[in-house]
């Protein structure tokens, strides 16, 4: 049975697989570990990453990467925290438009400098990275967004409960975040024009020579990522009230760790987002559980949450060997018993 | 000379006085209109708590005619202990007269402080001071340290009713300043009052508010007998406070520390954080200004048990700096407790 499936899909088994051993080390390690909290916190949590770790997948499929998607979220959060708090009366789908087109702006400088300019992502990215965060610095003029000047529907959004089975919490935020992941999942597979981010990934000559545009593929990519990172610095502003400069600091790491533990492959060409979203509940699972693990000092811990992220790619990269392995060899012996029949 | 740190320890303590005038002394009073150029360096941009401080050195620096320029420079947020290094290195190549820190480096920033002080720039820390002292003129005191832990032990005290379990969440495992406020709650905490609260863990949310808020569902999460989460930083007492709010915990898990009344006040009036302490910080910048304006004009000398005038504040005296002994500190005081009473009022 396991020989019909594609190897994307065992990838994401092998991927549960980890996060399954994750979750039994630490329920042995950590008290009062395994329950319907440890379910929400990581739900409510990684629904801002999920969709940040989306749009650096596919930055990430075309062979380039995006280290300012960190301050893009922050910029995001703090315009449009500041966009409600002098006008109360905006409808939600309106806000959440302005967050996507303000981020979707920021892809498109990345984009055209990538793919027009033809300067490397990382040296695009990593100049944008500190430009978009040096602009909130200064558009922020040292105020911060507080809770308490924003409406309640925004502030409720997030940890609103839709359904709910048994002590797990479904929550808004999650459900949407995974929403347009699979919707993206979706487009990438079955849609044409998205099946062209695999090809450029893939074998950008080659793609070119098929006719592929690859210079628009790359510069949609960015402003795809740009527009995603958008919707989490709007999801990042409902769901923390509070915005300072400091908002999505650290996250374009966060967010390439979370792709690659996914699953997806650095190189470009090959990946799911929807491998991205399990790796980012795998990072997240593992940061949360060893704050939570008396073993481990502060200080430690990012060591620690290195060394299991790099755990959780190597058996992850063992696992996908010996099946695709295991499965050529039974394929071999099934063409040999078919020739000798 | 320890009779009257006692006396000021007391008076802040005890009445919430700002460092008293020394009776007897003789009081320095600054001329003003020189021209010094001088740097207001804080941990890095972007935080409320700063700029006011800015705004109250840019006070005291217009009230004493300075002719020449205050500069509020700072590192981002993602660079703050190496940029903070850089400015001060920059400041002394370009001769300023003084940099006023607050000191997210630890130890680190010693080398660069040291030689900017050869290079004849004035270092005055303010906020968060330089942990051993080295490269360091005088350390401008919001509050005294050890009764800062007073304070939290006694805020836990009250919130928990006497007895419960108490987890902090803190800044970065490096800030100088809430790593010192920790250490003496831990000293202020061993007195027999406080016998039935029980430190159980401390957390660093790095000043960011969804680390902050991850940690503090983290603790709750970890301890389920939790009552109290003390955050020395107002950042994370602000996400602890909106992470019980949002999980329905704050009638179990209260939040206290140090805290802005604006940002707090929501929460003080829900129950989710009753009490709160914090001083003002644009009094701070602005007793810093003078006490750099005065170093560096050479009208203040910086030794121990000069006294002087700093405006509006009135007079401060410099002092051995109980925590840090071989050290030097201007103690500013008072701070204020807010609660459900006065936090609508002072968060305006």
């Amino acid at each position: 049975m396991l020989s019909r499936v594609p190897p994307q899909t065992l990838r994401i088994l092998a991927l549960l697989l980890v996060l399954f051993a994750v979750l039994l080390f630490f329920s042995t390690q950590v008290p009062n570990y395994l329950n319907g909290r440890l379910f929400n916190r990581i739900s409510s949590s990684v629904a801002i990453m999920a969709l940040i770790a989306c749009g650096q997948t596919l930055v990430i499929l075309t062979r380039n990467i995006d280290l300012s998607i960190g301050s893009t979220v922050g910029f995001v959060a703090f315009a449009t925290g500041s966009l409600i708090t002098n006008n109360p009366d905006i409808p939600p789908l309106v806000l959440a438009t302005y967050s996507v087109l303000l981020g979707a702006c920021f892809g498109v400088v990345n984009g055209l400098l990538v793919a027009y300019a033809r300067i490397p992502s990382i040296i695009v990215t990593l100049g944008t990275m500190a430009l978009f965060r040096s602009a909130l610095v200064e558009y922020s003029d040292a105020k911060s967004i507080t809770t308490n000047n924003l409406p309640t529907w925004l502030v409720e959004f997030p940890n609103t409960q839709l359904f709910t089975i048994g002590t797990f919490q479904f929550r808004a935020a999650f459900v949407v975040a995974v929403l347009v992941v699979f919707a993206v999942h979706i487009a990438l597979t079955r849609l044409r024009p998205a099946r062209k981010i695999y090809a450029v990934g893939s074998n950008p000559e080659a793609a070119e020579m098929a006719g592929i545009n690859t210079k628009l593929v790359v510069f949609f990519t960015f402003v795809l990522a740009g527009a995603l990172a958008g919707l989490a610095g709007f999801m990042f502003l409902a769901r923390f009230g509070t915005i300072t400069v400091v908002a999505g600091l650290g996250f374009e790491l966060k967010s390439v760790a979370s792709a690659v533990v996914g699953g997806v492959n650095i190189f470009g060409g090959s990946g799911s987002v929807i491998g991205a979203l399990i790796g980012a509940i795998l990072v997240d699972l593992i940061d949360m559980s060893l704050v939570r693990w008396q073993l481990v000092s502060e200080f430690w811990r990012e060591a620690v949450l290195g060394s299991l992220i790099l755990l959780s790619v190597a058996a992850d990269a063992i696992l996908m060997r010996r099946l695709v392995k295991w499965r050529v060899a039974r394929e071999k012996k099934q063409t040999k018993s078919g020739v000798s029949s | 000379m320890t009779h009257f740190t006692k006396l000021t320890t007391a008076a802040a303590l005890l009445l919430g006085t700002a460092g008293a005038a020394w009776a007897d002394g003789h009081s320095v009073s600054l001329t003003p209109g020189e021209e010094i150029n001088m740097v207001l360096l804080p941990k890095f941009l972007g935080i409320l708590v700063f700029d006011q401080a800015n705004e109250g050195a840019q006070e005291a620096h217009a009230e004493l005619g300075n002719i020449g320029e205050l500069l509020f420079v700072g590192p981002t947020p993602e660079n703050s202990t190496a940029g903070q290094i850089e400015i001060m290195t920059t400041s002394a190549t370009q001769g300023q007269g003084a940099v006023m820190i607050s000191n997210n480096a630890g130890d680190q920033i010693v080398p660069s402080a040291v030689a900017a002080q050869a290079a004849g720039t004035r270092v005055v820390t303010w906020d968060s001071p330089i942990p051993s002292g080295e490269g360091e003129d005088v350390f401008v005191a919001q509050v005294d340290f050890a009764s800062m832990g007073i304070v939290m032990a006694d805020m836990a005290h009250s919130i928990l009713g006497g007895a419960g379990q108490m987890a902090v969440l803190s800044a970065t495992p490096d800030a100088s300043n809430q790593n010192a406020w920790i250490a003496a709650m831990e000293v202020a905490l061993e007195d027999e009052k406080y016998a039935g609260i029980e430190l159980v863990d401390i957390v660093y949310g790095d000043d960011q508010a969804e680390v902050s808020y991850n940690r503090a569902l983290a603790l709750v999460d970890q301890y389920p007998d939790l009552g109290v989460i003390m955050s020395p930083t107002t950042v994370g007492i602000q996400a602890a406070a909106k992470a019980m709010q949002d999980e329905g915990l704050c009638d179990k898990v209260r939040v206290s520390g140090l805290g802005l009344p604006s940002e707090m006040v929501s929460y003080t009036m829900n129950g989710c954080a009753p009490e709160f302490a914090l001083w003002d910080f644009r009094d701070l910048g602005y007793l810093t200004y003078y006490t750099a304006y005065g170093l560096a004009s050479g009208q203040m000398t910086g030794e121990i048990g000069e006294t002087f005038n700093a405006g509006r504040m009135g007079d401060f005296t410099i002092e051995e700096d109980p925590g840090r002994p071989g050290s030097s500190r201007i103690l500013m005081g008072p701070f204020t407790v807010y609660t459900a009473e006065n936090v609508e009022a002072a968060s305006n």
